[in-house]
């Protein structure tokens, strides 16, 4: 293996350091997206479907019309706006060809509706009041039609088709076919192996559940478009919404200076940003539409459910010979990503198989939320693994040395190798050896185990910018276009630029989160901004330093400028960021209770921006996993088609009791690649840690619990 | 979280949750904010114009919100959180739910931490309330603030008002809370950036710190107090309150 370059000491970088706006952030002074209120601002609410899957035979809006302080309703009977953010077909986001090829469109205000909470109406009133009144006095005849809400059900014959074209959903080229990856050949893999064993796991539907439900305020100046609008990348934001109101980019302003939270469900713009532009368009004044906490849930996005069935081929002494995967995701009736199952990617084998079919149901709409195909794709192979290693008498660990991944699908050499001593470090401090143990070994009621997972997540180069400007007072104003979901980008932005530019970082003022004052910014979601717009820091912060050599401080009204977009590779070796998880739990068997006793998080995301927020990372992210491993879960009535669970006490997200201590030990490399070796971590910490529950769970009571939530039924279920 | 008799008492007779909940329309109004709100309101930055509909009940309340006198009439649907935010414009809190499960929108209740979202502004009055506005003295942060800088307890900080609310209320009641009490104290509110450890090592930071410049204040000597010896600090807790949040 290799070893991590012992990383130079740096002035700024690598230094635990308070949020450059936690003051604003503790104070109530922080402005949000909701906080917006324009003068003449009108309030929008929305009107979702109160069915599965329904043609809408008519609509009577003259009632909610004569309503004072009524100005307007929208159904898709005056506004058909195709809404093309990660919502078309393929999943491929901000390509553009696709939104016009696709065969699977979605509008803002679709007919059929086709999941519970699909938008049928929007209203926009003088108070939120009148508005959700107005909802009330909307007439919509539904003609209800049949549903599926199983991802495996809807392939087959008999089940009700959502799209003409079936329920497959559609590839970029609108060919109904699953997701292949091959290497090797799998058949002659089983065929030499000593043992097979083959398994089913399935995950549910988890949903992001950000603080900060969706939120739009909308104002047109002219023909000039503004939104206040809490989204994950401004520049992706205008781009999208620019082309799905068929306005110039730069025709459109995107604003969002706080954010509360998103883990992916903010990407992009979201059908509110457009109904909320079309509502001020029509009506001539700002409007403010606020989703509340159930329509934030069952109307925006959360990860998509899956079916996993596993087979696994190893020799005699736990090498694995072949490996294959046939998955199923559901999507909701709209695709708004790949449905991709991640994990298969981890393990070291010359043959491999993986076919995933992304299906359509008539559940709310799966999409992104952090490190999307990861989670439920670690549940299903870790778990798997997990039970192979002790099927075969071997200690998990020493089975995941053997066999996990040294090369990217044993071809493609990574930019360095830590994987191997964050799974070593991890073992030591936990003291793995001591506490492992067989199979539900404990006596008594009240059983303890140990679990053990690991990951690789990609941390990619790629485009993005920044401008620095220095005044002659010695300031530097550093324009980003980040905005700051919580990750503490602006922070780290600031942090980058101080070092790169040999500054105080007192000394760097940040404008951020405006598309008309910053340039483009990829967007933070994919772990990618400390990445991209940090290598971008660097290279304006090189720019500016050469100008200083050339022309001196700039005095009097003088400043200098510069900017960068660079694009940088990492030379055909694949940057990926390492972890491993090890967890201990106590399993009351009796009341099927389980509680985390202790968790190490094992991490080499490179060199460490800011380790006071780079730990928050890693510990909110392991501790969602936890939640998502025992207890959240969208339940739905199979009657009816209807959610049962949307919002914090029904989706049972965790609370201060639920939570565990966590420990994190960062293994800090430089792969000579990134922002001073930087590589990604806002995802990085959950990919594991609902596996890693399930192994520990497996450990304590001797029995593996194949289907998310391991919740108190299924364990005593397991035991009964 | 439970509502206690003598608030139910308080409400007009024709308000019921659940005609709170339907709300009502006719034809629209302007509604007169009362003078003394005015000055208040335009220090705020922002022109208000009301748009009652007519028929929507209505009441005149007083009530005292960070220290500050303020009399005003409001509609009788309209939730405390949507008073404090929309027309005394305090921002600071926020709504995550709007149905009493998460805790952003905290705020003490005449020293007590309740969901403002679960409160009709009309029980607010003759009471005094404090929100995360109110918590700093002019530049001076609360110990709570800083230890929450510190400990980096705020990530997206969508939820952080809340937990200073809630937090501030528990250490009024038990200064010297375990970590265990801060959990609990503080279950009601939820983190979805799930910075829990950060938060309740933030609390317990807080808690160390306010009793040592508390036994500076009264001359005692800190070492002592560190040992376990000194003094606690008692806050009065108002006897009508809603209860805790959760």
């Amino acid at each position: 293996m290799s070893r991590p370059a012992i990383l130079t000491p740096r002035k700024t970088v690598g230094h635990a350091t308070p949020r450059v706006d936690a003051r604003e952030r503790v104070t109530g002074k922080a402005t949000y997206s909701g906080d917006v209120q324009l003068p003449g601002m009108l309030y929008g609410r929305i009107l979702r479907s109160p069915h599965a899957h329904a043609n809408i035979k008519r609509i009577d809006v003259s009632k909610a019309m004569a309503l004072p302080g009524v100005n307007l309703v929208l159904t898709h009977e005056n506004c058909s706006i195709v809404w093309g953010a990660g919502s078309v077909s393929g999943g491929r986001h901000y390509v553009d060809s696709i939104k016009k090829s696709t065969r699977q469109r979605r509008y803002v205000f679709n007919n059929p509706v086709r999941f519970y909470g699909d938008p049928v109406a929007a209203v926009a009133a003088v108070n939120r009041h009148v508005a959700e009144e107005a909802l009330r006095l909307i007439e919509v005849e539904y003609e209800p039609l049949p549903f599926v809400l199983d991802q495996e059900e809807a392939l087959k014959p008999e089940s009700v088709k959502i799209w003409p074209e079936g329920n497959l959903a559609l590839s970029v080229e609108n060919t109904a076919e699953p997701e292949i990856y091959k290497r090797g050949n799998v058949e002659e893999g089983f065929r030499t192996s000593d043992f097979v064993f083959e398994d089913r796991y399935t995950t549910t539907y988890v949903h992001n559940a950000q603080m900060e439900p969706r939120v739009c305020v909308a104002s047109w100046e002219g023909d000039k478009l503004t939104l206040y609008t809490p989204t994950q990348g401004t520049s992706n934001c205008r781009h999208d919404t620019a082309r799905d109101l068929g306005l110039p980019d730069e025709k459109v302003r995107i604003v969002c200076q706080y954010m509360g939270g998103g883990f992916g469900n903010k990407n992009q713009n979201q059908d509110v940003d457009l109904i909320t532009a079309m509502l001020a368009k029509q009506v001539g004044a700002p409007v403010k539409v606020e989703l509340t906490r159930k329509e934030d849930f069952i109307g925006v996005h959360g990860r998509w459910p899956t079916t996993q069935y596993y087979k696994v081929g190893v020799t005699r002494d736990g090498e694995l010979k072949a490996l294959q995967l046939r998955g199923y995701s559901g999507m909701g009736p709209y695709r708004k990503n790949t449905g991709a199952i991640g994990g298969v990617e981890l393990y070291q084998c010359a043959n491999v198989e993986s076919t995933v079919y992304a299906v359509y149901t008539n559940r709310a709409v799966s999409g992104n939320y952090r490190a999307p195909e990861f989670p439920q794709g670690f549940f299903g192979i870790e778990s798997m693994m997990d039970d192979v290693a002790n099927k075969m008498k071997m200690d998990p660990v020493e089975f995941v040395l053997k066999n996990m991944t040294r090369k990217l699908n044993d071809q493609t050499p990574y930019s360095n190798y830590t994987l191997e001593e964050c799974v070593r470090r991890g073992a030591e401090a936990f003291d793995w050896k001591k506490r492992w143990h067989a199979p539900g070994a404990d006596a008594g009621p009240i059983k303890r185990g140990v679990g053990m997972s690991f990951m690789a997540l990609r941390s990619p180069l790629g485009q993005s910018s920044a401008v620095i400007r220095l005044d002659s007072n010695g300031r530097y104003t550093l324009f980003v276009g980040v905005t700051d979901i919580g990750a503490g980008a602006k922070t780290t932005m600031s942090m980058i630029a101080a070092e790169a530019l040999d500054t105080a970082l007192s000394n760097v003022d940040i404008v951020w989160g405006d598309t008309d004052r910053c340039p483009f910014s990829v967007g933070e979601s994919g772990s990618r901004t400390t990445d991209m717009t940090g290598g971008a820091v660097i290279e304006a912060a090189a720019d500016l330093k050469a100008q200083i050599a050339a022309k001196g401080m700039p005095k009097g009204s003088e400043a200098l400028i510069a900017s960068a977009s660079p694009n940088p590779s990492s030379e055909g070796k694949v940057r990926k960021a390492f972890g491993a998880h090890f967890v201990e739990v106590e399993v009351d068997t009796e009341l099927g209770r389980v509680r985390v006793l202790k968790y190490l998080a094992v991490h080499d995301s490179g060199r460490i921006i800011n380790p006071l927020t780079a730990e928050s990372q890693i510990k909110g992210a392991a501790t969602q996993g936890i939640g998502m491993a025992l207890h959240e879960d969208l339940l739905y009535d199979r009657g009816s088609g209807q959610p049962l669970t949307s919002g914090y006490y029904g989706a049972r997200i965790m609370t201060h009791m639920d939570a565990p201590e966590i420990e994190v030990i960062f293994i800090e490399s430089d792969d000579g690649y990134g922002p001073f070796g930087a590589k990604c971590i806002g995802e990085a910490g959950i990919v594991h840690a609902v596996a890693v529950v399930g192994n520990g769970i497996f450990n304590a009571i001797g029995h593996r619990i194949k289907d998310l939530p391991i919740s108190r039924d299924k364990i005593l279920g397991a035991m009964a | 979280m439970g509502f206690r008799k003598d608030i139910m008492s308080k409400r007009k007779g024709d308000i019921s949750r659940r005609k709170f909940l339907e709300g009502t329309g006719a034809v629209l109004a302007v509604t007169t904010v009362a003078p003394s709100l005015k000055p208040h309101l335009s220090a705020a930055g922002a022109a208000e114009v009301e748009t009652t509909p007519a028929g929507v009940p209505t009441t005149s309340i007083r009530l005292v919100v960070n220290g500050a006198e303020h009399s005003a009439v409001v509609e009788d649907r309209w939730t405390l959180v949507e008073f404090l935010r929309d027309h005394l414009r305090l921002t600071g809190t926020k709504i995550g739910c709007d149905r009493g499960e998460c805790g952003a929108c905290t705020v003490l209740l005449d020293g007590k931490p309740v969901y403002s979202c679960s409160n009709l502004a009309v029980w607010a009055d003759g009471r005094t309330v404090q929100t995360v506005e109110g918590l700093a003295h002019g530049d001076q942060l609360d110990p709570l603030q800083q230890a929450f800088i510190d400990h980096d307890g705020p990530q997206c900080g969508f939820c952080t008002s809340g937990q200073l609310m809630c937090a501030k209320g528990l250490l009024a009641h038990n200064p010297h809370p375990t970590l265990e009490e801060v959990k609990a104290g503080m279950t009601g509110n939820i983190c979805r950036c799930s910075n829990y450890n950060h938060y309740t090592e933030a609390v317990l930071a807080a808690s160390s710190q306010q009793t040592a410049a508390a036994d500076r204040g009264a001359g005692r000597n800190v070492a002592a107090n560190a040992q376990g010896s000194g003094s606690r600090r008692v806050t009065p807790v108002s006897t009508r309150s809603t209860g805790g949040a959760r």
